[in-house]
């Protein structure tokens, strides 16, 4: 708010100041808009943190579980060790894989991550067969309350790469509705006032003119006037009638008509 | 007749076997360890048992560092059976490490196939599994030289020969391999325990016969209900049963034609004990604290139960077995409620399974 | 602003850096994909005591370059030897997950991202 400093550098004519008045309400119009898309950003982003804590602890809770259906496998094979190395050397292809899908908030696109299972290969995948003397229906199920862990830690991702997605965005809107309120609509609201002070400077300048004008016109009427009662009372002392005075088309009296 | 040479050469680990079995815990020891908030406290309830094994173990306490420790244990005092034992007796304690043998070759075969360092497959390892020639294996890069050079030295080549050729093994799966290798292995290990000279007759025989069938009919059933839903063919299925125990051949048959937990129900209606099982087994259902005891434990508790009373018989090579699995059993009864006190699962922790 | 769709939309893959169980876990839920020699990659982890620090973060370093992988997942105790790592890690994608182990239960005062979060709101 530096008044003279802070504006653009434009001449003062009436035109620049229209332009300058679109410009105010565009920018009036952007700022307001961004706002409400900051806004509804950070709703969003809000929710998301608050879902993100939510899952989070969601998560510790069962992957414990899934933990424990290992140790279930461990009790009816006797041990995992070998198990471990086993599944960890069969694995070829993944069965489990991710999918994204793109979400549209107030104009911003968040990637979600979404699970499907491969086709093809029995349900099972590489590892149907494991466990198949003992401890393979400990294995399946252990293999199921995995799967459900990862889907919960997939839509935990999800809700974690909105979270830094929106996070920048929400950083550049807001960075960009600062910019509008701080700096572009003072700069044009000081442009509009200078051109307006200019405009006024040179609106009182002419004013001043004008009566100036006005006042030598006043005065050399008045002394013309004086003049002409002189004249004309010389005259009548000579006997001179008004009458003879009276001819509008006398050139010698009339002065030329200046504003 | 038997028991009157019996003690001469196995009186001395008869005794030793049975001063193991009576170290085992028992009830009030589960119900003591149970008690435990922390795996320091575990450790102290353990101490009588496996003071000198855990005693040396820094905290914190892991679940998988008492399990090791335990089997360390385990091992020990099974070497120290092995190294004294002589004639059938060394012969039969041969006999239970081929089945750890099975797990270790699987495992080496797995890690062959992809081109793993074979040395770091070595640490992992089953220690009762070893075989002379398994460092030889570091040697190995494929599964043709594995087959040639290793696996034909080894005690389980006979179940190799006729069964797997070396294209077999890579193309089939690891675990097809394992269940065909124990499906011999059971097999030859029956025919041990009921033709070997010194063995033929005796109460080793006959009490091996009923705890080897039963682990046959297990294996039955257990590859019966895991192959659903799986590309294994009821035709390769069937080349996975044990031919004998009490299922074989009718049982086994039908198993073989099973489609669903029904038709395995079918299948085993013939045989008492497992019909009760699928009675009162929740079939498919996870073994919870209210929850009725899934299949497998009740499995389990039916091997205690067989390796339990094979003691109340004298001058008998089964006890070796029998408490081994026991023990066994035991390290995952620990493993179990040391992992339920880790995890915070209290509720599930009553599930192990208590012999004595 | 957002990024490019074809900065994710081939991303298929979750990858995992954890102790045994945890990825045994997520290898049994099928997670796991090797490819096939010669250049063979797999992508999992399995971090034990031996592991190498050093080793944790060229893994940690190749797993967030891929461009097949969107999420990746790590045990927090193992996220904490490489902590730095994870702090300065603020790409979008992959999105890095510290997940809890069987031996460490989850700590939320650690997670790098739960951190943002907190600072974010100011609490």
């Amino acid at each position: 708010m530096s008044g003279a400093g802070n504006r653009e550098q434009v001449f003062a004519t009436r035109q620049s100041l229209g332009v300058m008045k679109s410009k105010l309400k565009g920018a009036e119009i952007g700022h307001s808009l961004l706002k409400r898309k900051s806004e509804a950003l950070t709703k969003r982003f809000r929710e998301i943190t608050r879902r993100i804590d939510e899952a989070k602890r969601k998560m510790g809770r069962v992957l414990q579980i899934a933990a424990f259906s290992l140790a279930e496998v461990a009790y009816a094979t006797g041990s995992t060790g070998n198990l471990s190395y086993e599944i960890a050397q069969s694995v070829s292809q993944a069965r489990f894989r991710l999918r994204t899908r793109q979400e549209n908030v107030s104009g911003v696109l968040l990637p979600a991550f979404e699970v499907f299972m491969t086709e093809g290969g029995q349900a099972g995948g590489d590892f149907a067969l494991t466990g198949l003397g003992r401890g393979g229906q400990q294995v399946q199920r252990a293999r199921e309350v995995y799967s459900k862990a990862v889907e919960t830690l997939v839509e935990l991702a999800s809700l974690q790469t909105a979270f830094v997605i929106l996070d920048d965005v929400i950083k550049v809107v807001n960075r960009r509705v600062n910019a509008i309120e701080h700096v572009v609509i003072p700069r044009t609201e000081n442009t509009i006032k200078y051109i307006n002070s200019e405009l006024d400077e040179l609106d009182r300048e002419e004013f001043y003119r004008l009566k100036k004008v006005q006042g030598k016109k006043q005065r050399e009427a008045a002394g013309a006037e004086a003049e002409a009662k002189e004249r004309r009372l010389a005259l009548e002392e000579k006997g001179v009638t008004h009458e003879e005075k009276s001819d509008l088309l006398g050139d010698e009296e009339d002065e030329d008509v200046i504003f | 007749m038997e028991g009157l040479y019996f003690n001469v050469h196995s009186g001395y680990l008869e005794g030793i076997v049975r001063g193991y079995r009576n170290s085992l815990l028992t009830s009030s020891n589960y119900s003591n360890l149970t008690q435990c908030e922390t795996l320091d406290d575990l450790k102290l309830q353990l101490s009588a048992s496996y003071g000198d094994a855990l005693a040396n173990v820094p905290s914190p306490l892991s679940t998988s560092v008492i399990a090791s420790k335990a089997t360390d244990k385990l091992i020990s005092e099974f070497r120290y059976l092995r190294a004294n034992a002589t004639g059938s007796l060394a012969k039969f304690m041969d006999y239970l490490t081929y089945g750890y043998m099975i797990d270790n070759v699987a495992l080496l075969i797995t890690g062959t196939l992809h081109e793993r360092d074979t040395r770091e497959l070595l640490e992992r390892c089953h220690p009762l599994g070893t075989f002379e020639t398994m460092p030889v294996l570091c040697v190995a890069t494929n599964v043709e030289e594995l087959y040639n050079s290793v696996l034909v030295e080894t005690p389980l080549a006979p179940y190799f020969k006729g069964n797997l050729s070396s294209a077999d093994l890579d193309e089939l799966n690891i675990e097809i391999i394992r269940n065909t290798l124990y499906k011999s292995y059971l097999e030859d290990f029956h025919h041990f325990c009921v033709t070997e000279p010194g063995l033929a007759g005796t109460p080793t025989a006959e009490i091996m016969s009923e705890i080897l069938s039963f682990e046959a009919d297990r294996r039955a059933i257990n590859i019966t209900l895991n192959s659903f839903g799986t590309e294994l063919s009821k035709q390769d299925r069937k080349k996975l049963y044990p031919n004998f125990g009490l299922l074989y051949p009718d049982g086994t048959a039908a198993l073989a034609r099973a489609d669903d937990v029904e038709g395995v129900r079918a299948a085993v209606d013939g045989i008492g004990e497992y019909k009760a099982f699928f009675e009162q087994g929740a079939f498919g259902h996870s073994m919870g604290g209210s929850q009725p005891k899934s299949l497998e434990d009740l499995f389990y508790m039916r091997e205690m139960q067989l390796a339990k009373d094979s003691f109340t018989q004298q001058f008998s090579y089964a006890i070796v077995f029998s408490w081994l699995k026991l023990k066994e059993q035991e390290i995952r009864n620990i493993t179990w409620i040391a992992e339920c006190i880790a995890q915070h699962q209290k509720e599930r922790i009553n599930n192990y399974i208590s012999v004595f | 602003m957002a990024a490019a769709p074809d900065s994710y939309k081939n991303r298929q893959f979750l990858a995992v850096i954890g102790d045994e169980d945890t990825v045994t876990g997520m290898l049994l839920a099928g997670i796991g994909h090797v490819t096939p020699a010669p250049n063979s990659s797999q992508n999992f982890l399995i971090v034990d005591a031996k592991t190498e620090t050093a080793n944790i973060e060229k893994t940690f370093d190749e797993f967030t370059g891929r461009k097949d992988v969107g999420i990746l997942l790590i045990n927090q105790h193992i996220a904490e030897k490489i902590r730095y790592k994870l702090d300065t890690f603020t790409a979008a994608f992959p999105a890095v997950l510290e997940i809890p182990s069987k031996d460490h239960p989850y700590d939320p005062e650690k997670d790098t991202v739960l951190k943002r979060v907190r600072r974010l709101f100011g609490e």
